[in-house]
């Protein structure tokens, strides 16, 4: 009884001396630890997002109607949050954009970096620049499209068991019309509960 | 004599153990916030949190974040009330070993602090609170989203009658504000019916998103807090028969019983050691009954009562003070069947220890000790733009008793804007 005792305190104390571990870990199979919101959440709602909209075919449509060219967009400045959870939301738009770019689908102007722009030709329109070599004035592109949605949640808590169900809408509006271009929802309801006894 | 000298090494032994209680710890930091001198209020708990046991750590953070949003640091006190956010959240509902055992020998206060439900209702109340301070619209309304979640996890949709002292009208109207805010009319009149089954006074005539108004909060004297009663004492053997000295709460000096019962018969060589610990609740003194807002140095109505969390959490304390004396009276048991049944050894290490923690017992009162006792509300319509706004107080006989330094306060054009202002005792 004792030799046990002595060897379970051991193996206690050496897991308590174990060494800081550090691992990576494949985006492809993670998984969400909580029925909160995680990256994996991020990344499945942006791969979908992005497939239904180069599913949708808008972008080859606006192509053949504007002799080739791809349909530009602005992004909101964020997803509307009706969470209960302080989510940045700007990242599902971000995602959304890289994809878009990389895949050819459509040309973004940058909203966030419309005052650093202007001050920088503000600067160089003045004579501190060499005029051949500074940047013009008055050729910004104005997007046609603006991409914008939200993502809302109805969580139910009893005991230890959370359910939470999450409903992430996103559209592409046409800035002329008004008129919805493309329109997708990611939806998905996940539990968990914790353990009754901590340590 | 030799009895008495080991229980005394022992008493001082327990001295020297910091055995302090949180009503006494907390002492200093609600002097000084009370006072308005949040920066000391904040320097003596950045002690406390420094050297806090786990146990406590997190409710000092939470009163930190509460002193530093008053103070305006309205992103310090986002850190430290969600850092013991998701501390609360993390042990809500669940037990450790280790807890159920320091508990059941040593004290309540040796687990970790769980806040009662209001406290936790109140906790997203101030994030949002803090977030709106801060100028962070969408952060204040996912805090709102949360309140209501709170809400209806612990008094459910509709609150039963029963209950109705255990609601927080405060949360549900900050929330119907931010609904109101945000043109969601149907939700900001759900949360406004319920406040007014219990302050009709407070809540206005009709929700609306197109009014310009300024909504007054102020906070009005201390909360309760739970003092230490103790009754304390020792069973000894004289000529054969066994005493009973006692220290009782409200008796001044010793009571002496004699004892016959066979459970105390054992003799462990140093006596018995005896202690019963319960926290009771004491409504702190106030200054001032009632405030008037001052706003751009006209002194408008009185600010009506929307919430008396002094009540609240004198009912929550009723409703569980069964257990907590129930927990008491077990743990007594074990410290005084730790003194007379074990034998040996193993029996003579077990009562000194049992002694020690007798000794060094002492009531759980850990309690959210910053907030207020009352919340009242005032509103009106304004002109957009800036207005200094600042509360006059005044005793029951209408005597002014001081008045509140000045805020400025932005209220833009078609919103409501809440001008939260913490108040002195």
């Amino acid at each position: 009884m004792f030799r046990l005792s002595a060897a379970i305190l051991c193996l206690l104390l050496l897991a308590g001396c174990a060494p800081k571990q550090t691992w990576d870990i494949d985006l492809e199979t993670d998984t969400a630890e909580d029925a909160d919101y995680s990256s994996a959440d991020l990344l499945s709602i942006s791969d979908n997002m992005v497939a239904s909209i180069q599913a949708n075919g808008f972008s080859q449509h606006y192509a053949a109607a504007h002799n080739g060219q791809r349909p530009v967009m602005i992004l909101a400045r964020a997803l509307e949050n009706n969470t209960d959870e302080h989510i940045d939301t700007r990242m599902i738009l971000d995602k959304v954009r890289t994809a878009l770019i990389k895949n050819g689908v459509a040309q973004f102007v940058d909203d966030q970096a419309f005052d650093q722009a202007l001050d920088q030709l503000n600067m160089q329109a003045t004579d501190l620049y060499d005029d051949r070599k500074a940047a013009q004035l008055g050729r910004f592109v104005g997007a046609h499209y603006i991409m914008r949605g939200s993502i809302g949640n109805i969580r139910k808590t009893e005991g230890r068991e959370t359910k939470n169900y999450f409903l992430i809408t996103m559209t592409i509006v046409d800035i002329e019309t008004l008129l919805i271009t493309w329109i997708d929802e990611v939806e998905f309801k996940r539990g968990s509960t914790k353990g009754s006894v901590r340590w | 004599m030799i009895r008495k000298t080991v229980i005394t090494a022992l008493a001082v032994l327990a001295v020297a153990a910091g055995c302090a209680t949180y009503t006494a710890r907390m002492n200093d930091t609600g002097v000084y916030y009370y006072d308005g001198e949040y920066d000391r209020a904040i320097d003596a708990l950045d002690e406390l949190v420094l050297s806090s046991s786990n146990e406590d750590c997190c409710l000092f953070m939470l009163e930190r974040g509460k002193v530093r949003l008053a103070a305006g640091m309205y992103d310090s006190a986002i850190v430290d009330m969600q850092a013991a956010e998701r501390r609360f959240d993390e042990i809500e509902g669940t037990a450790s070993v280790g807890e159920i055992l320091s508990t059941s020998i040593v004290s309540e206060g040796s687990k970790e602090y769980q806040p009662e439900p209001h406290e936790k209702i109140l906790l997203n109340t101030y994030l949002l609170l803090s977030y709106w301070g801060a100028g962070d619209r969408g952060g204040a309304y996912v805090e709102r989203n949360r309140v209501i979640n709170r809400l209806e996890e612990y008094l459910g949709i509709v609150t039963a009658e029963k209950d109705s002292l255990l609601d927080v009208p405060f949360a549900r109207y900050v929330a119907a504000v931010l609904y109101e805010n945000e043109g969601k009319l149907d939700d900001a009149r759900i949360e406004y019916s319920r406040v007014e089954d219990l302050y009709p006074e407070a809540v206005p005539w009709t929700p609306n998103s197109h009014l310009t108004e300024i909504v007054v909060l102020t906070e009005m004297g201390r909360a309760p807090v739970k003092i230490s009663r103790e009754i304390r004492g020792y069973f000894e053997k004289v000529n054969g028969r066994t005493f009973g000295y006692f220290t009782l709460p409200g008796n001044a000096g010793q009571q002496v019983y004699p004892v016959t019962s066979s459970f105390l018969s054992g003799d462990a060589g140093l006596g018995t050691v005896f202690t019963f610990t319960f926290p009771e609740y004491v409504r702190m003194p106030r200054g001032a009954v009632s405030c008037r807002p001052v706003i751009d140095g006209v002194e408008t109505g009185m600010a009506v009562t929307l919430d008396d969390l002094e009540e609240t959490a004198m009912e929550a304390f009723r409703r569980d003070i069964g257990t907590i004396l129930l927990k008491s009276a077990l743990r007594t048991y074990l410290q005084l069947l730790a003194q007379n049944k074990l034998e040996g050894d193993v029996g003579r290490i077990a009562s000194v220890v049992a002694k020690f923690f007798s000794l060094v017992e002492r009531a759980d009162t850990r309690s959210w000790q910053t907030l207020p006792s009352e919340i009242a509300v005032f509103r009106m319509e304004i002109e957009p733009g800036s207005h200094e706004v600042s509360l006059r107080y005044y005793d029951a006989s209408g005597r002014l008793v001081c008045e509140s330094a000045g805020r400025q306060v932005w209220v833009e054009k078609g919103k409501k804007q809440i001008a939260w202002m913490p108040g002195p005792p």
